[in-house]
């Protein structure tokens, strides 16, 4: 890897510095010192606690809710990345291109996002209801009564039930991104791929996915960690329930901290949450600097 | 202690954490050099005071008013903040971010048992033995309801509000199952369960989202299955649950499920909207308390007269049922300790509760409206008399109290047998006494 | 290189044989909106019908009267204020200072690049929850509790990781030659940026701009933690205002979150016009 040696110096520091300074300032900083208190037994609220060294972490090894949250965590992971991704590729490329009344349905896919999540979840709670939803009774409708179930009653579904609705917030977000990287792409390449005679499809192979790519990155990226993260939208749909069937780390750490008066635990689960997204950040970061060097 | 203060607030140094230091100092006191700061939003022997609640906007007003007539009465300035909300989470997260921060309150409402347990535990709430005696509260408030704000022998707060939870039933769904009185024993709520299916009504309206409902089915059927001695002896681990009365109410519990009792899926649902099932006609009947009387009945513009309230029966004596308490907590760092008792004397002044149009007071001489509120005065002068045991959501810690529920959870969906679900709660119950 | 003006979207020519794709779009629309119609219908009922009926009946009557009821529980008039003050003061600072920080990072060889990047990444992955005592006693000690100000620190600071990782990624791609070019013609370092960067991001400066707005419009936790008094609550926050220990005004609830989201949805539906709206000039890579 070959590295220009000219560097931006001081003019490079003088544009980082504002966002860097607010950023470790508020952020950071913050962050830092809670990060003690996964060494002690801090219940979140006296004045004494004692240092358990990394007991904490080594404690977590035997809790039956982490194994079951990490799980959970992975799953919910690669459904929320993959179908979101691929649904908002399609949308941006879709509203993109020729079809009437494009404001409105980017307007429409859009508006999940902008919902407050208490009415995301009153709203999939109702749709969910064994016996007066809409998805139960659209299934007895078309007659099949034994598909229909306590979607958010029962462990089997609980967790697919709420990824679901996940789904159904997150497409917004790979939709927008995903169009404002469309118009990166030059058009001519697409003209002149028409005039070749290439098809569609061979053009969104050819032309479109490879101009993507950097806006791929990033998606991933973003929607990577966004699902190791996931805590609010599970907390408010199913509580991590029934029993401990949709937990997951956020939503554990949150439980712990705020709740079971185990702060020193909730915040070593905090801890491995950012340890184990940074990890994953590792190939973006690598794949950014490196291009910047190429 | 010091050894952790000490390494601590060398770790802060390091990580230049000096304002976390010096913020928990403050509130804690532990710091030495900066515990002079000022603790809460009022300085020392100051006549500013601030009232921390939950109250909704239907009742906010009529707190703020009589708040106000104390201040008039005692020349203090008293700010009342409220953050509304179904509050068991929000609530308190706030709450101790503001004490850690050094900022409370001095004085806040809360729930009674395990929520409030961690206040005083920590010491972030005032022990106020000496108030009790100087006001003589002790015999003006409901006994039990001390009880539920007592922690380890400390009285750390005032209780104004006991819940007791009873079944609240439509009369057209008995009179369509020809059900002509409630039921005066187990055995009689049974057959009415049956009945009532047979006549194509949900018998129970129970969400579990939260434990809520579920939970307390399952503590009445324990409470019958055990006996109130028994019961309380499983609550504070004095007895082991790995026993045949408590595998009873398991297998009792399951077969409320198989026999379509309670909706399918009952724990997935979210007991605020099943709690209106009985005055829709979705269901028959729901256990809960007072407050549905107003916030079901009526605000659905349905007449208490067309509704009832009976006790769930135990076949035991006493006839308990299952409640819990709320009240204030003074902070444990409030610059003027007695003008804040003061205001809660105020609170728990049986006119003060009438204004506050408070429906289940611990006040003696506070009874609901006879004329308005038909149903909860007669159950305030019928069970509302009787003992009643702590919810079981707050007789436990949090922590103890979701894997109880897990427990149920996984016993009505068939995955642990009664036998093993008894056995797994002994667990849970040494792995807190531990 | 090539530098395109792609004509603005009207010109382009007409949905010619789009209209299999319109049908197909048309219906997945309608499915993907379906749910929220339960949340319109439940705004639109009497509080008494909702809790008679149920949320998944059809109402027996028809009101409006509910978003009157709502602006005043929900405290709106001070609510909306709060709300749209603090957006206006965060959205564009922490855009502009992220977008600065996004073209350190990808065309000006900052050093330590890659190490600013995994700080950054690090900004991602860090539950709020966890730094909310923090937090708060930063903000009691510099007096800023109850303050809308006190928010903007750490809005600021949450919202600069996702801006900046999305930034630097768009701006990456500007072509160097535009830059040099720009150089040659002797201009430093911000006019570069301001005159040659920040235009050619338009479509991602755009995209952040929205996603930062709809974060700011509804954070709830800080905003929660940090506000005590009616007069300085966000629009989250007032939001609680429906809920009871035991029981929600659901059809309150319902009529306040539509009064609470249609500006952005209104704000949004014009600023996606920027997106693809043709605006940006010189888009193509070399």
């Amino acid at each position: 890897m070959k590295r220009r040696t000219r560097h931006g110096g001081l003019v490079a520091w003088g544009f980082a510095a504002p966002a860097l300074l607010v950023y470790l300032g508020f952020l950071v900083y913050p962050a830092l010192n809670s990060l003690w208190f996964s060494f002690t037994d801090w219940d979140g609220l006296s004045a004494s606690y004692n240092i358990v060294g990394v007991d904490n972490y080594t404690s977590m090894v035997d809790d039956p809710v982490v194994a079951q949250a990490a799980l959970n965590n992975l799953i919910w992971a690669v459904v929320t990345v993959v179908v979101p991704v691929v649904l908002g590729l399609a949308l941006a490329v879709v509203l993109n291109g020729k079809v009437r009344g494009k404001p409105v349905l980017r307007l429409i896919f859009y508006t999940p996002a902008v919902l407050p999540l208490v009415s995301v979840a009153s709203i999939w709670g109702w749709l969910y209801n064994p016996q007066y939803g809409a998805i139960n009774a659209g299934l007895r409708a078309i007659g099949l009564d034994s598909l229909a179930q306590p979607w958010l009653g029962q462990d089997s579904t609980a967790l697919g039930a709420t990824m679901v609705a996940a789904i159904w917030l997150r497409v917004g977000f790979p939709m927008l991104l995903y169009l404002a990287a469309l118009q990166g792409i030059n058009q001519e390449l697409y003209e002149a791929a028409t005039v070749d005679g290439a098809g569609r499809w061979q053009q969104f192979w050819h032309i479109t996915m490879p101009g993507l790519r950097p806006a791929h990155y990033v998606v991933i990226a973003l929607s990577v960690i966004d699902s190791f993260k996931v805590f609010d939208l599970i907390y408010a749909m199913t509580y991590g329930g029934p029993g401990t069937a949709t937990q997951v780390m956020g939503t554990w750490m949150y439980f712990n901290v705020f709740q079971y008066n185990q702060a020193g635990y909730g915040t070593a689960i905090a801890v491995v949450i950012t340890v184990v997204a940074i990890a994953v950040s590792i190939p973006y970061v690598r794949s950014q600097t490196k291009e910047a060097s190429a | 202690m010091n050894d952790s203060v000490l390494n601590r607030r060398r770790f802060l140094t390091l990580t230049g954490g000096a304002t976390l230091a010096a913020g928990l100092a403050a509130c804690t006191g532990t710091g030495g050099d900066t515990a002079a700061a000022p603790a809460g939003g009022s300085g020392n022997g100051s006549k500013e005071l601030r009232l921390f609640t939950y109250e909704d906007n239907s009742t906010i007003d009529l707190v703020k008013a009589q708040v106000k007539a104390f201040d008039a009465q005692n020349g203090t300035t008293t700010t009342v903040d409220s953050l509304p909300g179904s509050g068991a989470a929000v609530y308190p997260d706030k709450l101790r971010t503001e004490l850690l921060g050094g900022k409370g309150p001095d004085v806040w409402r809360i729930w009674g048992g395990q929520i409030g347990a961690p206040f005083v535990k920590s010491k972030q709430a005032m022990d106020l033995s000496s108030y009790y005696t100087k006001f003589g509260w002790d015999t003006r408030l409901n006994p039990a309801a001390v009880q539920g704000m007592t922690f380890d022998g400390v009285k750390g707060g005032v209780p104004f509000i006991v819940n007791g939870i009873g079944g609240w039933y439509s009369q057209a769904a008995f009179a369509k199952a020809k059900i002509s009185a409630p039921p005066k024993s187990y055995a009689e709520l049974e057959d009415m369960n049956a009945k009532l299916v047979a006549a194509g009504i949900t018998p129970l309206g129970a969400g579990g989202k939260y434990g809520w409902h579920v939970m307390r089915l399952f503590e009445y059927l324990l409470e019958t299955s055990a006996g109130p001695e028994l019961h309380d002896k499983l609550l504070t681990g004095d007895e082991s649950w790995d026993r045949p009365e408590v595998v009873t109410a398991f297998t009792t519990f399951k077969k409320w499920q198989d026999q379509k009792w309670m909706p399918a899926g009952a724990v997935g649902l979210d007991p605020a909207d099943v709690e209106l099932w009985y005055v829709q006609g979705k269901a028959a009947y729901t256990i809960t308390g007072s407050w549905t009387e107003a916030q079901g009945i009526q605000a659905g513009g349905k007449k208490s007269a067309d509704f009832g309230v009976f006790t769930l029966p135990t076949d035991h004596a006493p006839d308990r049922h299952s409640g819990f308490v709320e009240g204030y907590m003074v902070n444990a760092k409030a610059g003027n300790p007695d003008m804040a008792a003061a205001l809660i004397d105020f609170i728990v002044k049986p006119d003060t509760q009438k204004a506050l149009k408070v429906t289940s007071s611990a006040v003696t001489g506070a009874e609901p409206d006879k004329s308005t509120l038909p149903l909860s005065y007669e159950y305030s002068q019928g069970a509302g008399k009787q003992p009643f045991y702590t919810i079981q959501d707050q007789a436990f810690p949090k922590k103890q109290a979701d894997q109880y529920f897990a427990i149920q959870s996984d016993v009505l969906q068939g995955k642990t047998a009664p036998a093993e679900a008894a056995k797994k709660m002994q667990d849970v119950i040494k792995g807190w006494k531990k | 290189m090539t530098t395109v003006a792609a004509p603005p979207e009207k010109l382009k020519p007409g949905p010619r044989g789009g209209f299999g794709t319109t049908v197909g779009m048309t219906i997945a629309a309608l499915v993907w909106i379906s749910p929220l119609v339960l949340l319109v219908i439940t705004g639109v009922r009497p509080l008494a019908d909702f809790v008679s009926h149920g949320p998944l009946s059809w109402p027996g009557t028809f009101t409006l009267g509910n978003f009157a009821d709502a602006w005043n529980i929900g405290n709106f008039a001070t609510t909306y204020r709060n709300s749209t003050v603090l957006l206006l003061l965060k959205v564009p600072l922490g855009v502009f200072v992220s977008a600065m920080l996004a073209y350190a990072l990808a065309k000006l060889r900052i050093r330590f690049g890659a190490a600013i990047m995994y700080t950054v990444f690090l900004g991602l992955t860090i539950p709020i929850y966890i730094t909310i005592v923090p937090v708060f006693v930063m903000a009691r000690s510099a007096g800023l509790t109850d303050s809308l100000i006190g928010l903007v620190g750490p809005y600021l600071a949450f919202g600069i990781p996702f801006e900046v990782l999305v930034l630097q990624s768009f701006i990456r791609q500007i072509p160097d030659e535009i830059i040099e070019a720009a150089k040659i013609d002797g201009a430093g370092p911000w006019r570069v940026f301001l005159t040659i960067v920040l235009p050619l991001s338009l479509p991602a400066l755009v995209t952040v701009f929205i996603l930062d707005a709809v974060a700011t419009w509804n954070e709830f936790l800080f905003a929660l933690i940090l506000l005590n008094s009616d007069a300085s609550k966000t629009i989250p926050v007032g939001l609680l205002n429906f809920q009871g220990q035991f029981s929600n005004n659901s059809t309150g609830l319902a009529a306040g979150i539509l009064i609470a989201v249609v500006p952005i949805l209104i704000a949004y539906t014009f600023l996606q016009r920027w997106i693809v709206g043709g605006l940006t000039a010189g888009a193509s890579k070399g």
